[in-house]
């Protein structure tokens, strides 16, 4: 394999990511400078090769828009192809032009794509919401890209039903794309980059069976996942299209829940379908919270190898179920709803918010504020890790309490050995304290980014609801920005706010915030 | 479990504190503010549960305390002297609901000082003096006044102070602990007495003088007018800004200054920290305020107060609301978790814990960049275990936890996030009054809250009093299980 690196250049990315984490034993034979500068310069290349490749994608999945847009006729098809075409032609561009690498061998590198990655995506996703004349300002659309990408599901448009068909369909496809996006880099990407090795990854890969191991090499576990991936999406279309829903709606709906985005097609969120539908999209939502690999496990039929070893899922269930009984009492009791209404919407919306997709079927804006405030704190909570959810992830969360009860329970009985288990393998403690930084580095930044907004000019509360609603990728916030609201009503810079805080949420804050460390570019 | 020694403990205390209301009494007969009855009533019972608890514990009581028991005469101490120390704002006739009175007690006890009077100055006088020395009596830490009164427990003190100061491996003063509580105790009283003797001689009047001495020292907040200390002299707030920021150093390090121990003052990460993060604030809100009006005065004085009474978490203010500019708000807030350093009388999360954390997120991200080093978080020159720093972030952990539970609570009473989150946050850290739009302006006090809300208070402050993991111990049921 190392052989071939050198011989030919590498077509496909999973063999590049494959060989970046062998780059380091390489040796040069010219001298140390020139090596040097030689091997930067490579890594670039590699760099923005790899780019180019995902724009490559980009830009036909873009074109892929063209199809409702011709087929109903909107007059968006002429931006949709230029952008479509544009992004091709710059992917295939980078991808020609840095054909002469040889491998990614710099991890401050790999620290860089990743986050690149997400930034370019979305600057050239913001394209077609330009090209089409959808959006005016290029805040606005990168913003709504960003959102899409990074499935927050935020959104700055006050009313979505006059949009082109084809944007709307961008809309939810990139939250799809964005969706499977991050299931790769915490899947497949991460380990082979090696960066679940020091950090945020380790809770996930370390303590579960990495899917690594469980399909085999990195291009087996893309294939089967992106399998497992359409799949479902597959299964949620025919389900919605059972219940009556037009091809159009059934497909963006799918997009935008499977993925745990939450862009909505109607202007009113989810409330306008029937019960049955939104019971579905409930349940794609919670599915979107899962783990990617017992999503796998389950679908292949192998269900004996989960259990007992996916505890989180009993968490992350019983989260959701808290959660609807207790908005649903508190919608029968407060809001005067019936029953049935309050059971449904408590359901469906405490979906929405465990696996922080976002998706609206009512005006939770008007809700009982203890409630939205129980949102808040469950959205910071999240869905599975290794899913599409955002938000601290329900295994972190239950080591940090697992951790705190040992605490007690080690203080009772001081000689006792008693460690934290997870799926009743003992966690060792600096696993358990890099949770721990997380979970602060997690926490400083939504007090800072709360500060910033109120400087910005919103409101505490806003603040606090954008700040929650974007770092975790549940969307929507409290007050404006909540509800069927939008975040149209923001200033720019609280836009860009928003923009730096889905990022930081959706790459899980440390491979973003350890750019700025300035250690990291005194190596070597 | 020695229920007879956890009595007679408790026994012991809350004789203490009856004393301490005979005291006011014979204050409040000497300047006839007609509290005498009130007092005296209040006395008479906790005198009474006083001794049935004496009775109830017996004659043959084994001086021995285990683990368990720690917890649950930190977490019965914290919860029964306060309910009793109700009973004067009652009996008196200046609370007019038993929660009020209960809120003004455990906010002094706790050294919170969170208020439920609109104007203390119409208190009697005997009732402020009484309120202030609660936070006194708080600030020492009842666990430690128990270890002081029982010198007879043979086994288990060290538990008890662990109980109380969960996880920060304090340095010992001396060997024994009732040796270390004396001499912590010694220090404490005679930094409370020069400050009186100072304010005295700085003209303030006499009753002003004890009460904000004892509510300085102790970092508790009670202040005696409704306008914060706005009316004292210049001088007097440089001299309670300078014993404000004091009481929030570790009082093992006063002891050693004070006594010319030098040799056992090298290295003093946390006072270094604690210096550091004072002086870093202080110039941060000295250009915030810069930015909103031009005034260097008023910006460096206002500066130097407000953040000695934040860190140090006193809660006292002195200037008018026009200097709460947002920028003072931000670092207030981010001061309030900080609070005070280990073994001060402060709260707060306690500068060594913010000091562990931080050095152990630097040192995380130096090993994402170097990922076969080696490094360790150091603090005082010594490695800090893994399982050292994970107990410190367990403890940051749970705090936040409390903070968001206790804010959840306060939204349910129909207060609006970012003042649910703040009230929480000021109580949990025992800081205690802090400037909220429209619910409390420099002046208001808690009154207006609802019932619900000062329960939700109480139980923060004593939270944050006793550092959380005693009240957590005695509600897990690990506890409660048989072995």
């Amino acid at each position: 394999m190392m052989v071939s690196a050198f011989d030919k250049p590498i077509a496909d990315p999973k063999s590049q990511l494959h060989n970046a984490q062998h780059g380091a034993n390489i040796a040069f034979t010219t001298s140390r400078r020139q090596s040097a500068y030689c091997k930067v310069s490579s890594n670039i290349k590699a760099l923005v090769r790899l780019l180019g490749i995902f724009l490559m994608a980009e830009g036909v999945l873009m074109l892929l828009c063209l199809i409702p847009a011709i087929h109903f006729v909107d007059h968006s098809a002429n931006g949709i192809l230029v952008s479509g075409l544009f992004t091709l032609a710059v992917g295939l561009y980078m991808w020609i032009s840095c054909s002469d690498f040889k491998v990614l061998s710099d991890r401050r590198l790999s620290f860089v794509f990743v986050v690149v990655l997400w930034l370019v995506l979305a600057l050239f996703g913001s394209l077609p919401f330009l090209a089409t004349g959808a959006v005016r300002t290029f805040t606005n659309a990168y913003f709504e890209t960003l959102s899409g990408f990074t499935s927050s599901g935020a959104t700055i448009f006050e009313e979505v039903q006059h949009l082109p068909s084809s944007i709307l369909l961008w809309r939810s496809m990139s939250q799809w794309i964005g969706g499977f996006g991050i299931i790769l880099l915490v899947l497949a990407i991460a380990p082979t980059l090696g960066i679940n090795k020091f950090s945020l990854y380790t809770a996930e890969t370390s303590i579960q069976d990495p899917s690594v191991s469980l399909v085999g090499t990195t291009g087996m576990t893309v294939r089967r996942m992106l399998v497992v991936y359409v799949l479902l999406s597959a299964i949620f279309v025919w389900l919605y299209s059972k219940t009556g829903l037009p091809l159009w709606d059934a497909v963006n709906l799918t997009f935008s829940n499977i993925s745990s985005g939450g862009f909505s097609i109607y202007n009113d969120g989810i409330a306008s379908l029937t019960a049955a539908q939104q019971y579905i999209t409930a349940l794609a939502m919670l599915l979107s919270g899962v783990n990617f690999t017992m999503l796998y496990l389950l679908i292949s039929f192998r269900w004996n190898k989960i259990a007992g070893r996916y505890e989180q899922v009993r968490v992350y269930l019983l989260l959701f179920f808290i959660m609807a009984v207790l908005a649903s009492v508190a919608l029968h009791t407060r809001m005067g709803y019936g029953w049935s209404d309050s059971v449904r919407l408590s359901v469906v919306q405490s979906a929405s918010v465990i696996s922080t997709t976002g998706t609206m079927v009512a005006d939770t804006s008007q809700w009982w504020m203890p409630v939205s405030f129980l949102f808040v704190i469950l959205s910071l909570c999240g869905g599975m890790a290794g899913s599409t959810s955002g938000g601290i992830k329900v295994m972190r969360v239950m080591i940090l309490v697992r951790n705190v009860r040992t605490i007690l329970k080690n203080r009772l009985h001081p000689s006792a050995v008693n460690p934290v288990r997870l799926n009743g393998r003992p966690v060792a403690h600096p696993i358990i304290n890099n949770v721990m930084v997380l979970f602060f580095v997690y926490a400083l930044v939504i007090i800072i980014g709360v500060f910033c907004l109120i400087l910005s000019g919103e409101t505490g509360t806003e603040a606090i609801g954008a700040m929650v609603g974007c770092i975790t990728g549940y969307g929507p916030g409290l007050g404006v920005s909540g509800g069927f609201g939008n975040y149209a009503a923001f200033a720019d810079v609280s836009k860009w706010i928003c923009i730096a805080a889905m990022l930081l949420g959706r790459l899980e804050c440390i491979t973003v915030l350890v750019l700025f460390y300035p250690p990291l570019w005194k190596l070597r | 479990m020695n229920y007879r020694c956890v009595f007679q403990l408790l026994s012991l205390l809350l004789i203490v504190e009856a004393v301490v209301m005979i005291g006011c009494g014979v204050l409040s007969w000497f300047v006839g503010d007609g509290a005498v009855a009130g007092f005296g009533i209040a006395a008479l019972v906790v005198l009474i549960v006083a001794l049935s608890l004496r009775m109830a514990a017996g004659r043959h009581v084994r001086y021995q305390l285990s683990e368990r028991d720690s917890f649950w005469v930190t977490s019965l101490a914290w919860i029964v002297v306060p309910v009793m120390g109700c009973l004067p704002f009652m009996l008196t006739g200046q609370a007019h609901r038993w929660v009020d009175a209960l809120f003004e007690s455990f906010s002094g006890f706790t050294t919170t000082g969170s208020t439920i009077f609109d104007d203390p100055a119409c208190l009697p006088i005997s009732v402020l003096v009484w309120r202030s020395l609660t936070q006194w009596v708080g600030g020492l830490g009842l666990v430690l006044l128990m270890v002081a009164l029982m010198r007879r427990i043979s086994h288990g003190t060290w538990y008890l102070y662990d109980a109380e100061f969960s996880g920060t491996q304090q340095r010992r003063l001396y060997p024994k602990l009732s040796g270390s509580v004396g001499r912590m105790a010694i220090v404490y009283v005679s930094v409370s007495l020069a400050l009186v003797f100072i304010l005295l001689l700085l003209g303030n009047n006499p009753i002003d003088s004890v009460c904000l001495a004892l509510s300085t020292t102790s970092t508790g907040g009670f202040m005696t007018s409704s306008v914060g200390l706005a009316g004292l002299g210049n001088a007097t707030l440089i001299v309670i800004t300078l014993f404000m920021f004091m009481s929030g150093v570790n009082l093992a390090v006063i002891y050693n200054v004070v006594t010319f121990k030098w040799r056992r003052l090298h290295r003093l990460d946390e006072f270094r920290a604690y210096v550091v993060v004072y002086f870093v604030a202080v110039a941060l809100s000295v250009i915030a305020l810069l930015l909103a009006h031009n005034d260097w005065r008023s910006a460096v004085g206002f500066s130097l107060f407000h953040i000695a009474s934040t860190i140090s978490t006193c809660g006292f203010y002195a200037y008018s609301p026009a200097h709460w500019t947002f920028g003072v708000s931000v670092i207030t807030f981010f001061l309030l978790f900080v609070g005070a350093s280990s073994g001060a009388t402060g709260g707060g999360v306690k500068v060594k814990r913010i000091l562990v954390l931080t050095r152990y997120i630097r040192n995380y991200f130096t090993r994402i960049v170097y990922p076969h080093a080696v490094f360790n978080v150091k603090v005082d020159g010594m490695v800090l275990t893994d399982e050292y720093n994970n107990k410190v972030f367990a403890f940051v952990f749970t705090y936040l936890a409390f903070v968001l539970g206790g804010a959840f609570l306060l939204t349910l009473s129909g207060c609006d996030i970012p003042t649910s989150v703040t009230l929480a946050a000021a109580n949990m850290c025992n800081l205690g009054p802090v400037p909220v739009d429209g619910l409390l302006g420099v002046s208001a006090s808690y009154l207006a809250l609802p019932t619900l809300s000062k329960y939700t208070l109480m139980v923060l402050m004593v939270a944050g009093r006793i550092e959380i993991f005693a009240l957590l111990a005695i509600f897990s049921p690990a506890y409660w299980r048989k072995k």
